[in-house]
């Protein structure tokens, strides 16, 4: 690749180097940092700091050069506070509500169901909510709400099926140990029983190989494969078989989109929407970066794309701003709900500011749109992706 | 280092030296100044940290329903004080203002190299 841009951490590693050897005051990188030195986060890496009080986290597209994400640059998403103790020795996960035999399970006897393993792309459903115009409330996610992990621990299925769901058991609940503040509801929610009983719907342990870390749901979590990251339940400590879907501020009005598409402003009826479920097709260009400023020649336009339940079977590039496009080469590794890395290389000799753009489409005939498809909380941003760079 | 100072300085709470010489990092950020900024900071800051706030670009309409939202949540906010909240976000948290560029955490002395897990 002709790019003369490097990494964010070779451009801190070049800068520090630099004032050292200027004697420069610190105020020199004031800029390249522009809220002041970076944030120290045990076990975490380089992320964007969404929020330190709840934790959310944000990838840097950057780092989306591998299929598995490296857990200290997985993006890390809450609504509350962590459970400030986790033991896993004192931990329960109970299983009632519609079943014949309410059963509990420690760790160990949870770790005595088969284990499977998935490769899933994990999504917050408000990954890219900082694009929509005009903005929306909530955190304001660009786009690195979203990493890819081989998941593993038993199956849901086994587990409800050793309690027994009796007929009237639709929905199946879960609930986390995170800590509520104030008033606050808590979030509990709930999926239909046909994904519960998916045999890639998992109680996940186990994230690329470990434990789960603390900020990734420790020592259980459910892992509903396909699906924005909110079905995935962390810290998990009560499943419950519904017969009706869970009644909760984090099922309606939370993730919840509107039936019809709808302008800002416009008033949306509850009974004219409906849950956040799978994810949406989807590209995002992981280098060269935005803005970055490239010599002339060849230059290696690569990223990701993921599609939820869906396969990808497409990614297109545009480095005419759209009027033309050209397939990308997709790498051999995939799975069926995890993204594709892709590339693509192009030749730029003209001078000046260019538009990359990417474009996948997927195994259902969904293609990402031009333009952002705007709701009222910001859900499922999947518009074409697109960098600018400054070629010499 | 910040971070390792300050963790030593609360399990040593006796020790003057540690306790004078370590200054806690800094982990969250502040709101801006201004007539309603300690007001604010005891409505919100309890619950959650300023940068949730800072991020925001909301129009008056929004803040308003937010400020309502987060009353029903908990937040300590006098019905006098209500108005004058709105205004203090949506005048320092208006779609206009430049876009919010978010800290990064450090990076980690080992660089997580790609592994085929």
């Amino acid at each position: 690749m002709s790019t003369t841009t490097k990494s964010r951490r070779e451009f801190l590693k070049q800068m520090s180097r630099a004032a050292l050897l200027a004697g420069a005051a610190p105020s020199m990188l004031a800029w390249a940092l522009p809220q002041g030195q970076s944030v120290p986060f045990p076990g975490e890496d380089d992320m964007l700091l969404r929020s330190f009080r709840f934790v959310d986290l944000e990838s840097p597209v950057e780092y989306f050069d591998t299929w598995l994400t490296p857990v200290p640059h997985f993006f890390v998403r809450n609504h509350m506070y962590e459970p400030r103790e986790l033991d896993a020795n004192d931990w329960r996960l109970s299983l009632g509500g519609e079943v014949e035999k309410p059963l509990t399970l420690n760790l160990t006897e949870l770790e005595k169901f088969e284990t499977h393993s998935v490769v899933n792309t994990l999504e917050c459903a408000g990954n890219g909510r900082s694009l929509h115009r005009p903005q929306v409330p909530g955190i304001q996610w660009g786009k690195g709400a979203v990493g890819t992990a081989r998941f593993a621990g038993p199956l849901l299925r086994d587990i409800l099926q050793r309690a027994g769901i009796k007929p009237t058991g639709k929905h199946v609940m879960f609930r986390g140990l995170d800590e509520v503040p104030g008033k606050v509801p808590p979030f509990i929610r709930s999926i239909p029983i046909e994904k519960a009983l998916d045999p890639d719907t998992l109680i996940a342990t186990h994230m690329n190989g470990s434990p789960l870390t603390k900020h990734h749901g420790f020592p259980g979590r459910a892992l509903v494969p396909g699906w924005v990251g909110a079905a995935s339940c962390k810290w998990l400590t009560e499943i419950k078989v519904l017969d009706s879907e869970f009644v909760g501020n984090f099922m309606n009005p939370g993730y919840r989109l509107p039936n019809q598409p709808v302008k800002p402003g416009d008033t949306v009826k509850p009974e004219d929407t409906h849950p956040v479920t799978a994810l949406s097709v989807k590209s995002v260009i992981a280098g060269p970066s935005d803005g970055a400023n490239l010599k002339a020649g060849k230059v290696t336009v690569h990223g990701a794309a993921w599609a939820g339940e869906a396969d990808i079977v497409k990614v297109e590039i545009s480095a005419d701003g759209g009027a033309s496009w050209s397939p990308a080469k997709l790498a051999h590794e995939q799975s069926h709900y995890a993204w594709r890395l892709w590339s693509y290389d192009c030749k730029i000799g003209k001078a000046g500011e260019h538009t990359i753009q990417s474009r996948a489409t997927d195994s259902q005939g969904h293609t990402q749109p031009a333009t952002p498809v705007w709701n009222p909380s910001g859900y499922l941003y999947n518009a074409v992706d697109q960098v600018k760079i400054y070629v010499s | 280092m910040l971070y390792k100072i300050s963790a030593l300085a609360l399990l040593m709470p006796a020790s003057g030296l540690v306790a004078q010489t370590s200054v806690p990092a800094k982990v969250t950020a502040d709101l801006p100044a201004g007539p309603m900024q300690a007001k604010a900071t005891t409505a919100c800051l309890e619950c959650h940290e300023a940068r949730i706030i800072l991020q925001q670009r909301l129009s008056k309409p929004a803040w308003t329903k937010e400020v309502d939202k987060m009353a029903k949540w908990g937040a300590l906010v006098d019905p006098a004080d209500r108005d004058a909240l709105i205004d203090y976000l949506s005048t320092n948290f208006s779609p206009d203002k430049p876009v919010y560029e978010p800290q990064r955490t450090a990076v980690e002395k080992k660089a997580s190299a790609p592994k085929n897990y």
